[in-house]
């Protein structure tokens, strides 16, 4: 059993022009210690997702369907006050979008952790801040500063700070938003090498939510590409990466220049994210795509394994790509 | 050292404009139409008991001279004597200082507390009819002229429901009994003070409430969230404590205020305070007192204001930045 298992989960948004379907049907799993990666464009429901499982959506958000099992268990339909308890945190927390601001600046660092620690577990204040102390060094900021402000420290210094309080009451998977989006290149580089060394030391679970393609290939296993509020491809990060089948992946792979490989034209995919307020007919991703054919206007296709590895795609013409034509250079 | 000295930025700029009030104060009394020996000096009287009156009172004199002896007198908090009661400006005040310190600091302190309490309630509810109730309910009495409000509640719980004490500060006679005296002293205090909570909460409860919202839709609010704490250690300890430091420079901000509020609300219900002298002293053109009494009021704006300025560095540690000097 996975430890973390996503299953046919839908999060409408209502809005004043209508319904938005931010992630639909969506299925995952997460096994203990493995890192799954979801990339996507902006808008295609990667935050929504997690922010559903967390069950943290705003107030316009509703999960309208599917489960989430943590462990077996269901955690949409438990009790408020068990989930906030045993659930958030504990078991299951956040570094998330924008994580510059995800620190209060009127309470100091080492507060911010200690009140975790001492939320969930039944330690005594000494205790919790000698446990706060220990996490900062571990993210490489000195213990000393523990009663220093958010805004007496740098960008990186932040992150790994909030990465410490990710970690505080020792969870068993991590959800990252966005971890890096805000930094310079040389500190997500730091960000992100100090993230995979925790995951390693601690055997943690990691979603590691991006639209950096580049960064779930340095972090890790598994890869859900994400468009429209659905998966389309899903797999290994080395079968995606190596052989992605799904027409949105291989764009989104051709979309940054790859240091190591010969010289490739960078493309760009022209067109932009559909509207979820009224999307396409069929296939959502058919308006953009070189191969969209008669079905893909009218049927939608589903997740189908192409590879007994458990890779996964969401499309009609896997059968056309297997010829490894050049699709988006045409 | 930045905060040092930034207090004492603040001190000068304080005692600055004290010395323009009190240069003010000074000008408009001259200025106001009518003769101020009028009130004391008998017309019946010889010029030359005009003359000698006027000698006592330093008004013979040019009047730089007079400015000169003036500002002298306010340092001294030598008031002069009181045209209408030949007492010392000073005394009188000083009398009825802690009966405006009495009603003033009770309604000021309720309202911003339960104002401050309600906008923090609405928010967390925000969407539902107790918050529009309790919103649009701040909303009227803080629009609505205030004496309305307490003329109103005057004819209402004086009159029709008699069961608080129209004016006044205590019952004449006073009941026996320290305890029926204290007694006697809150029953009057009820509707000046609560007439104040009613205008006043409005303002308060409409600030934090939307500040509350701007603050609950931050980043670590949703960290928060997400650390599984108590809703409520989020409300207070989170998003209040954030939206905090510019509420309570409000909150001094807003003491000069609540003062000259206390002069109507003083007059209304015939409080024996501050405010009913200054009205009463203008009325009957006693310049001295009136003079005494603006420099009171004037001098407590200018000490709230300061206080906000020194609270203000202590409640937000971004003004503290240089003496931590970590940056």
């Amino acid at each position: 059993m996975a430890l973390l298992e996503v299953k046919d989960l839908k999060v409408y948004y209502k809005t004043l022009r209508g319904c938005v379907k931010a992630v639909d049907s969506v299925s995952l799993n997460i096994e203990k210690g493995r890192a799954l990666g979801i990339a996507g464009e902006s808008g295609c429901g990667k935050t929504s997702m997690a922010m559903a499982i967390l069950r943290l959506l705003p107030v316009n958000g509703k999960v309208y369907g599917g489960l989430v099992m943590l462990d077996g268990v269901d955690i949409l339909s438990m009790d408020d006050e068990e989930f906030r308890e045993s659930v958030r945190w504990k078991r299951i927390s956040m570094i998330s979008q924008g994580a510059m601001n995800a620190l209060n600046p009127v309470h100091t660092v080492g507060e911010q952790i200690i009140e975790a620690i001492l939320t969930h577990e039944d330690v005594t204040r000494s205790e919790a801040v000698r446990r706060g102390n220990d996490l900062l060094e571990m993210v490489g900021i000195h213990p000393g500063r523990s009663k220093d402000y958010p805004h007496e420290f740098s960008g990186g210094m932040k992150q790994r700070i909030v990465i410490a309080m990710a970690l505080s009451c020792n969870p068993d998977i991590v959800i990252a938003d966005e971890p890096t989006t805000a930094l310079d290149v040389m500190v997500q580089s730091q960000i992100l090498k100090a993230i995979g060394d925790l995951r390693n030391a601690l055997d943690l679970s990691l979603m590691l939510i991006t639209h950096d393609l580049s960064i779930i290939a340095q972090t890790c296993d598994d890869i859900a590409v994400m468009y429209g509020g659905k998966i389309i491809e899903y797999g290994s990060v080395v079968n995606v990466y190596g052989n992605p089948k799904h027409p949105y992946s291989i764009g989104l792979l051709k979309s940054f220049p790859n240091i190591k490989a010969e010289k490739a034209p960078i493309i760009s995919m022209p067109g932009s994210p559909p509207d979820l307020l009224s999307p396409p007919a069929g296939c959502k991703f058919h308006p953009r795509c070189p191969l969209a054919k008669g079905i893909c206007l009218e049927k939608e296709p589903e997740l189908a394994k192409v590879h007994p590895d458990n890779h996964r795609v969401a499309c009609h013409n896997t059968d056309m790509l297997k010829k490894g034509t050049d699709i988006w250079n045409q | 050292m930045v905060y040092s000295r930034y207090l004492l930025k603040r001190l000068i700029y304080a005692l600055m404009v004290l010395f323009i009030i009190i240069t003010f104060n000074f000008i408009i009394f001259r200025l106001i139409p009518g003769d101020a020996t009028k009130m004391i000096i008998d017309p019946k009287f010889t010029s030359e008991a005009k003359a000698e009156l006027k000698r006592e009172f330093g008004l013979h004199e040019p009047t730089h001279v007079q400015y000169i002896k003036y500002v002298g007198n306010m340092i001294k908090f030598d008031l002069g004597i009181s045209f209408s009661t030949g007492r010392f400006v000073i005394n009188e005040l000083k009398e009825r200082l802690p009966n405006t310190m009495v009603l003033f600091l009770t309604s000021f302190v309720l309202t911003v507390v339960i104002g401050i309490s309600i906008g923090v309630y609405t928010a967390s509810k925000q969407g539902t009819f107790s918050d529009g109730f309790v919103t649009g309910a701040g909303l009227f009495t803080y629009a609505v002229p205030a004496f309305w409000i307490q003329l109103l509640l005057l004819m209402l719980f004086g009159y029709y429901i008699p069961i608080l004490p129209v004016h006044g500060t205590i019952s004449a006679p006073q009941p026996y009994g320290l305890f029926l005296q204290i007694l006697d002293r809150v029953h009057h205090l009820i509707l000046p003070a609560g007439s104040n909570v009613i205008v006043g909460f409005g303002s308060w409860a409409l600030y934090t409430r939307n500040t509350m919202l701007e603050a609950l839709d931050q980043d670590y609010i949703v960290t928060a969230k997400a650390k599984g704490l108590k809703e409520n250690i989020i409300l207070r300890h989170h998003a209040l404590r954030s939206v905090l430091p510019p509420i309570i420079t409000l909150v001094f901000g807003a003491l000069p205020g609540v003062v000259s509020g206390a002069v109507i609300t003083e007059t209304i219900f015939s409080w024996h305070g501050v405010g009913k002298y200054l009205t009463d002293a203008i009325m009957m053109q006693d310049y001295p007192a009136a003079q005494g009494a603006f420099y009171l009021i004037a001098l407590a704006v200018v000490v709230c204001n300061f206080a906000a300025d020194i609270i203000y560095g202590f409640v937000d540690p971004r003004i503290r930045i240089g003496e931590g000097g970590k940056e």
